[in-house]
């Protein structure tokens, strides 16, 4: 049968991603947006939060996982867990606020205590119930897999079928660079956040080395115009030519990346002349040569402090920001930005990095909204289902497999979109 | 005073019907050659070195925003967003220096693609007093849903 005409089996994941292709119901379907829910979002490791947004005993951040509320806190003796936002009486959430630091969660309906570790420490009139009711047995419930890499938190509400660290894989070493932008290897994430909504899928985001020359025209027009500021630009030359040197990696279970490590290389002398003539300059290239040694800090500075890379299926690394992608349904997503701070550089250049940041996202960036209004284009292009094939074939014939076993293509391959739904396919077929 | 407070609120009034009709090059002429076009974002106290906002933009940068949006390619904005907003509360204070403060609150309506988004919050404008006429030194735009989910907010608030 002719795969471009032949109408799959709505249920089964399998039969809507080919070698090339997608059917467009992975994009609409409010049936498989449920599916996803149970099978990818509610059973993989997800992103939670950075262990910095939570330095002191008793910070937390409220964030949802899937469509479950989870808590990240701080607890009294240092430790950061994962709490289900969720009374073990009546299942009231007992955390109302986004975010802040607290002693204990007070569930308002009938006044159950916990403590900022989980533990139940209050229940009102406790000798109305009788001699086997044991308060240790009602604590907060953790989230059941838990764990960090360089205090990136990650949960996984039901069993993941594998290790965190399999599930990493060589993706591992590109979240690295995003913290080793800062002398001292470590960030803060409390710069606050920029928070978007688009109506469209959530599976459009990100790592799409294809579109800046059509979505971001008008601001790569703005970046080169006579004696513009060029503000929000940390390329130089057009990153997103094939011929530039960048690459686009597909690291298995999801996991992919723009890699602009090679074209920034060409370009270094310029950027690190650039770099130094911006206030703090100087100090920062200094202190990342004392830090990680000459050809280390080389080397961290061509990657800017950005991976730019997609850890499946909720978290971006993209410039100084990690981003979570948080799905509403088929058709509606929220994307929080999270912009870092780099510790142990002089305040300029966090100032710049973050006047960099605005220019281009959130909001009121000059580009962020452009990408929110071509998904919702996007969205509405798949509604019609006469001829429901994407075609996703780009640059399938030259892509290849480097010494880390990582698929490689051209900067405007689409090596990243296959990536991704080849791990949707496996999470979405998998049993429990 | 009271020829002061005629002057500032015919202003703001008269920024407001640009930025409304997307009047990009007579809105930067009402600006002073150094600038800051500020809207905080997730409170309206942030320390702007810390901490991300919405806009931060020094004349640079806003030139570099206004250019984009004449871009037949600024897609948030093609349609271009429909326009329409009320100011109150004008209140205008002078300190010693000569430095106007006017705050105001405005209600912002826009339609654009079959919705219609409800925006709010209030304007700190500092106003300087030139032989041309008032100009914009610093506007700080407090929007009342900062701390939220906003879709596209590509026009001049």
């Amino acid at each position: 049968m002719d795969p471009i005409t032949r109408q799959p089996t709505l249920f089964n994941p399998a039969e809507l991603v080919t070698e090339d292709k997608v059917h467009s119901a992975i994009y609409t379907s409010d049936e498989i947006f449920e599916l996803e829910m149970e099978r990818i979002f509610h059973r993989t490791w997800m992103y939670l939060g950075h262990h910095s947004e939570v330095p002191d005993a008793g910070d937390y951040q409220v964030r949802q996982i899937g469509r479950q509320s989870v808590i990240m806190v701080r607890g009294e003796d240092g430790q950061v867990r994962a709490l289900m936002n969720r009374c073990r009486h009546r299942g009231m959430a007992v955390c109302e606020a986004e975010g802040g630091n607290t002693k204990f969660f007070r569930c308002w309906y009938h006044g159950w205590v916990y403590g900022s570790d989980g533990e139940l420490l209050d229940v009102p009139k406790e000798n109305s119930y009788d001699e086997s009711f044991n308060k240790a047995d009602f604590g907060l419930t953790e989230a059941p897999w838990s764990t960090d890499y360089r205090g990136f938190h990650f949960v996984s509400l039901a069993d993941p079928g594998i290790d965190f660290d399999d599930y990493l894989g060589s993706a591992k070493q590109y979240i690295d660079p995003f913290l080793d932008a800062s002398p001292l290897g470590e960030i803060d994430v409390l710069a606050g956040v920029h928070r978007t909504k688009y109506y469209g899928n959530w599976k459009f985001v990100g790592m799409d080395g294809y579109h800046p020359h059509f979505t971001h025209k008008s601001v790569l027009d703005m970046w080169n115009r006579e004696g513009g500021e060029n503000i929000g630009s940390t390329h130089r030359g057009d990153p997103f030519a094939d011929d530039s040197g960048n690459l686009t990696r597909d690291m298995g279970n999801g996991h992919v990346m723009l890699d602009f490590f090679p074209g920034r290389s060409e370009h270094y002398d310029t950027y690190l002349e650039g770099l130094k003539s911006k206030p703090g300059g100087n100090e920062y290239v200094s202190a990342m040569e004392a830090a990680h040694g000459k050809e280390e800090a080389k080397r961290q500075l061509i990657w800017a402090g950005d991976p730019h890379a997609g850890i499946y299926p909720n978290m971006q690394l993209i410039n100084i920001q990690i981003r979570i992608i948080r799905p509403i349904s088929a058709n509606e997503t929220e994307v929080l930005m999270f912009p870092s701070l780099l510790k142990g550089v002089p305040d300029e250049i966090n100032a710049t990095r973050l006047r960099h940041h605005e220019s281009f996202y959130g909001p009121a960036g000059t580009g962020a909204p452009d990408d929110a209004e071509l998904f919702e284009r996007n969205q509405i292009g798949l509604k019609s289902a006469v001829n429901p094939w994407l075609f996703l074939g780009r640059g399938l014939t030259r892509q290849y497999r480097d010494d880390n076993g990582d698929l490689v293509g051209l900067v405007s391959d689409e090596v990243t979109q296959r990536g991704q739904l080849n791990a949707w396919v496996k999470l979405m077929t998998q049993s429990s | 005073m009271d020829n002061l407070n005629n002057r500032v609120t015919q202003f703001l009034y008269h920024e407001a019907d640009l930025m409304d009709e997307h009047r990009f090059d007579e809105w930067l002429a009402l600006w002073s050659e150094e600038l800051l076009y500020w809207v905080p974002c997730n409170a309206d106290d942030i320390d702007p070195r810390r901490q991300v906002s919405l806009m931060y933009d020094n004349r640079a940068a806003l030139e570099d925003r206004l250019a984009r949006l004449k871009s037949p390619a600024a897609h948030s904005q093609i349609p271009r967003s429909r326009l329409r907003r009320v100011l109150s509360n004008i209140v205008v204070s002078q300190n010693t220096g000569g430095e106007i403060e006017a705050t105001s609150n405005f209600i912002l309506a826009e339609s654009r693609h079959h919705r219609q988004n409800l925006f709010a919050g209030k304007s700190i404008h500092t106003l300087l007093d030139s032989p041309e006429g008032l100009r914009m030194a610093q506007k700080k735009v407090l929007l009342i849903d900062n701390d939220d989910y906003i879709n596209n907010l590509s026009f001049i608030v």
